[in-house]
């Protein structure tokens, strides 16, 4: 439980600085002249949070392969984007600036969740590193025994 | 520490003895490598009954209620329960690293990630076993030993 919090904590602050730096670019080529009040700062946090809803919802009751954890992963994206995209613009009238928008968040959405995903791998790799070399050791020092 | 090897007659149980002032965790150390030299499982194989030396298990697996137990090329069913294996196995060289898999550590080449905080061990026949992120700290505690 300690070690799936500290995972979810990790992908929730990983994703909250990839929105940040969406929202940046987003904003410089949609809206450039728009404006905001302090609140923007939250929307990070909250997009954020809702975020982390399907990795609630879609568990694992067993253990996975590597397979059909990609698919599980997938399933959670596609939750993700239609949630994210259903909380921006739920209740918007449909018009072609609001689909070019939702598109273009859908796409950062998709882009930032293989981010957070690519950033855990490469976190996991050290510790994959740094537990081969003490396996090497460990290993060095049955034999030895 | 003086080393005496007897030879007996082949009509004669062979045994090691130990003469120490006491029993410490260096005596513990070699009686538990003689075990594990020393010690096999009794598992199945096409209604056939084998004995399978522990050095030589890979992992032991429960699928369904069933213990499979992994050398390098065969595969052995065993009427034993995975936690029977965790007690039968030398606790220094076997881990569990799943809720199904216990795995020889002596016979992992690699350990990789997988996704979400698991990680993939690269046995030495070239299998893939998997280690769920809940015996993740226990693996890095067991691995790293005194290091720490």
């Amino acid at each position: 439980m300690k070690d799936k919090l500290k995972n979810m904590l990790s992908s929730f602050f990983i994703s909250v600085t990839l929105i940040n730096i969406a929202m940046l670019v987003l904003g410089r080529l949609l809206r450039p002249d728009q404006q905001f009040g302090y609140e923007v700062f939250m929307y990070p946090l909250i997009y954020g949070l809702i975020g982390m809803i399907p990795a609630l919802i879609v568990r694992d009751g067993k253990e996975l392969t590597v397979r059909q954890t990609l698919i599980r992963e997938a399933i959670r994206m596609v939750l993700t984007v239609v949630l994210l995209v259903a909380f921006i613009f739920g209740g918007n009238p449909i018009e072609k600036d609001t689909v070019i928008t939702a598109v273009c968040v859908a796409v950062s959405v998709v882009i930032i969740y293989v981010g957070v995903v690519v950033i855990g791998w490469f976190l996991d790799k050290k510790t994959a590193d740094q537990l081969t070399e003490d396996l090497i050791r460990f290993q060095e020092k049955q034999q030895n025994l | 520490m003086e080393i005496n090897i007897r030879n007996i007659e082949p009509s004669q149980k062979e045994y090691i003895e130990i003469g120490c002032w006491r029993v410490n965790e260096r005596v513990n150390e070699i009686v538990r490598f003689i075990k594990l030299r020393d010690g096999h499982v009794e598992a199945y194989k096409d209604e056939k009954q084998y004995r399978i030396a522990l050095s030589d298990i890979l992992y032991v697996e429960s699928v369904d209620d069933k213990c499979f137990v992994y050398l390098t090329d065969d595969c052995y069913e065993s009427r034993k329960r995975l936690y029977e294996f965790e007690e039968l196995l030398p606790s220094e060289n076997y881990l569990r690293i799943s809720k199904s898999v216990v795995v020889n550590l002596m016979k992992i080449e690699q350990i990789r990630p997988a996704l979400n905080g698991r990680f993939l061990c690269r046995l030495s026949n070239g299998e893939d076993v998997i280690v769920s992120r809940k015996y993740v700290p226990e693996m890095k505690e067991k691995l790293r030993g005194d290091r720490r």
